[in-house]
């Protein structure tokens, strides 16, 4: 990152900065970033302990769950949520917002809202069309328009971006330290004929069930072959499902740490990600990529355009649990064609290095700050807050 | 008395939403402006750069004069034309970005680099303002904006060809 002026960034998260998620490393990770670069960020986000935050973290209120796209989402919204957002921005005195996922009813959306100056906007969700927009789309549309510049994490969110806003985005990955997987050491535990499957795999869209059906053919073709599950969950309810002369070929690990996390892909023979659907990105993969594991994946859209379409791993027809078995059976028996593939998707894998993601981010940020104007509330916010008799400009 | 109240309620909620959606074109136009601000920016910087590496004695006189031609048109060009001198510019630089041998290449690798990077920029700032060309265009045709005149005088966007293929 060119050593320029320095500037003052506000970053908001949607979701609640306590629980694990794709958003919230994003914004910890970009923030991080910036501060070691020499600027100065801060960070709204529900937050559920206000003791345990990072000094860049500054808290909007308590998370409130509600049901969001299949999932359960921690948001916040509500009078007292914008009345910290509108005194977080105007004492702010932010060159620039970043905010993330600006289309949901979070404090993303209530900052685009009560924010004037410049913007950019990152969406993150993949989703298919829904009927419920059309509602929501004329009452978003005036508040997007408002942001300078949109970044779409993935041609699949760029996609929904324009199906659902009618708006195009540029697309710039999600960052991962990518030094930290490429420097994971093999532990012999792990190794041998392995495969590897990370994430909660209880949720149906992982596909844990996909790559279990397919186990029953590659364990007649590779008999000592493994299969290794990290992630948290109910391992039970997994083994039951599970041919019982097969059981033993499966081990639990629950939740890895960072730096477990790299060792573990190191070590793999291969791994596999069978999700079903509601992928957006895959980080998973590029950090896969990363340690030099070569992937077999399922082929939905934002897996096989991170895949290069099959170029950095393997693709397999989505739910379809012979092809991926034929797959993974035919890079088991062929190391050179593995190894090959394995190392394409570590060369490819640098793209999403913070250091070139975020510079591009960066470059953004310069584009979006070129008038020199401050980010401010906006009129129609100040002659409201004025009407309060709630004075948010100290 | 009730129909006053009633009608008194309507004619602040279209007070109100007249006033913003004349705020919401300002705030449009003024993202145009911006966005058009970084463009001109990097194209500025780019024909700059073009002339450097016209001047720069790696390349023939005939390759130097027409970079030096294309440049000169991208930078004097008003606003309608300018897209397509500048297009005529991205032709010029790839011609020679693909006659050059590989030792000229290396010669002058940071002019080269510069350039590269602009043109990834460049790309980006093409996208952004084209973006908000067409956003401002598309609620300028909406009736409410015609009827009530809430553009005033700012003229209309005009939209920004770049052939991305010629990047």
């Amino acid at each position: 990152m060119p050593n320029l002026k320095p500037l003052k960034i506000g970053l908001v998260c949607p979701y609640g900065w306590d629980a694990p998620g794709g958003v919230q490393n994003h914004v910890r990770d970009l923030a991080e970033y910036l501060i070691a670069h020499g600027h100065k960020v801060s960070v709204l986000a529900p937050t559920l302990d206000e003791e345990a935050l990072p000094e860049y973290v500054v808290s909007a209120g308590k998370p409130i769950p509600i049901p969001w796209n299949g999932a359960v989402a921690r948001v916040l919204f509500g009078p007292i949520a914008f009345a910290r957002v509108r005194q977080w921005i105007a004492q702010g005195d932010f060159d620039l917002l970043h905010l993330h996922e600006p289309a949901i009813p979070s404090i993303s959306l209530l900052a685009c809202w009560a924010a004037e100056g410049p913007m950019v906007g990152t969406f993150h969700a993949a989703a298919k069309k829904q009927k419920a927009i059309y509602a929501i789309g004329p009452i978003l549309e005036p508040v997007i328009e408002k942001l300078n510049v949109r970044i779409a994490v993935s041609e699949a969110a760029r996609a929904t971006l324009s199906e659902h806003l009618e708006t195009d985005a540029i697309v710039i990955p999600n960052g991962i330290y990518g030094s930290n997987f490429r420097n994971g050491t093999a532990q012999p535990q792990w190794s041998g004929q392995t495969i590897g499957f990370m994430g909660r795999f209880e949720e149906p869209r992982k596909g844990l069930s996909v790559l279990v059906d397919a186990l029953s053919i590659v364990a007649r073709f590779v008999p000592e072959i493994r299969v290794i599950i990290a992630g948290p969950g109910d391992t039970e309810e997994v083994l039951k499902k599970v041919d019982p002369q097969l059981r033993d070929r499966i081990s639990f690990l629950g939740r890895l740490h960072e730096k477990e996390k790299a060792d573990f892909l190191t070590s793999l023979t291969l791994y596999v990600a069978p999700n079903t659907g509601g992928e957006s990105f895959g980080i998973i993969l590029a950090e896969a990529m990363a340690s030099g594991a070569a992937i077999v994946a399922s082929d939905i859209p934002a897996f096989a355009s991170l895949l290069g379409d099959g170029k950095y791993g393997a693709l397999f027809a989505n739910e379809d649990s012979t092809q991926l078995a034929h797959a993974i059976i035919d890079l088991l028996r062929d190391p050179a064609k593995r190894k090959a593939l394995a190392l394409a998707g570590q060369e490819h894998g640098k793209i999403f290095d913070w250091d070139t993601v975020a510079e591009q981010i960066f470059s953004v940020y310069q584009m979006a700050i070129v008038g020199g104007q401050k980010v401010g509330l906006a009129s129609d916010n100040r002659s409201w807050t004025r009407l309060l008799g709630r004075d948010g400009q100290k | 008395m009730k129909s006053g109240l009633t009608f008194g309620i309507l004619l602040l909620t279209s007070l109100w939403y007249l006033s913003f959606s004349a705020t919401r074109l300002d705030r449009l136009h003024h993202r145009v402006e911006t966005s058009w601000a970084n463009l001109d920016g990097l194209l500025q910087r780019r024909a700059a750069v073009a002339l450097e590496i016209a001047h720069s004695e790696l390349i023939d006189p005939a390759s130097s004069l027409i970079l030096t031609a294309a440049a000169y048109q991208a930078r004097d060009a008003n606003m309608r034309d300018r897209s397509q001198a500048e297009s005529s510019l991205s032709g010029a630089l790839m011609l020679l970005q693909n006659e050059m041998s590989d030792e000229t290449r290396s010669a002058d690798a940071a002019l080269l680099k510069e350039l590269s990077d602009l043109t990834q920029k460049i790309r980006v700032g093409v996208s952004i303002h084209v973006d908000a060309v067409t956003r401002t265009r598309a609620v300028r045709k909406k009736l409410i904006f015609k009827l009530f005149r809430l553009a005033g005088t700012a003229p209309l966007p005009i939209t920004y060809e770049f052939e991305d293929d010629a990047l």
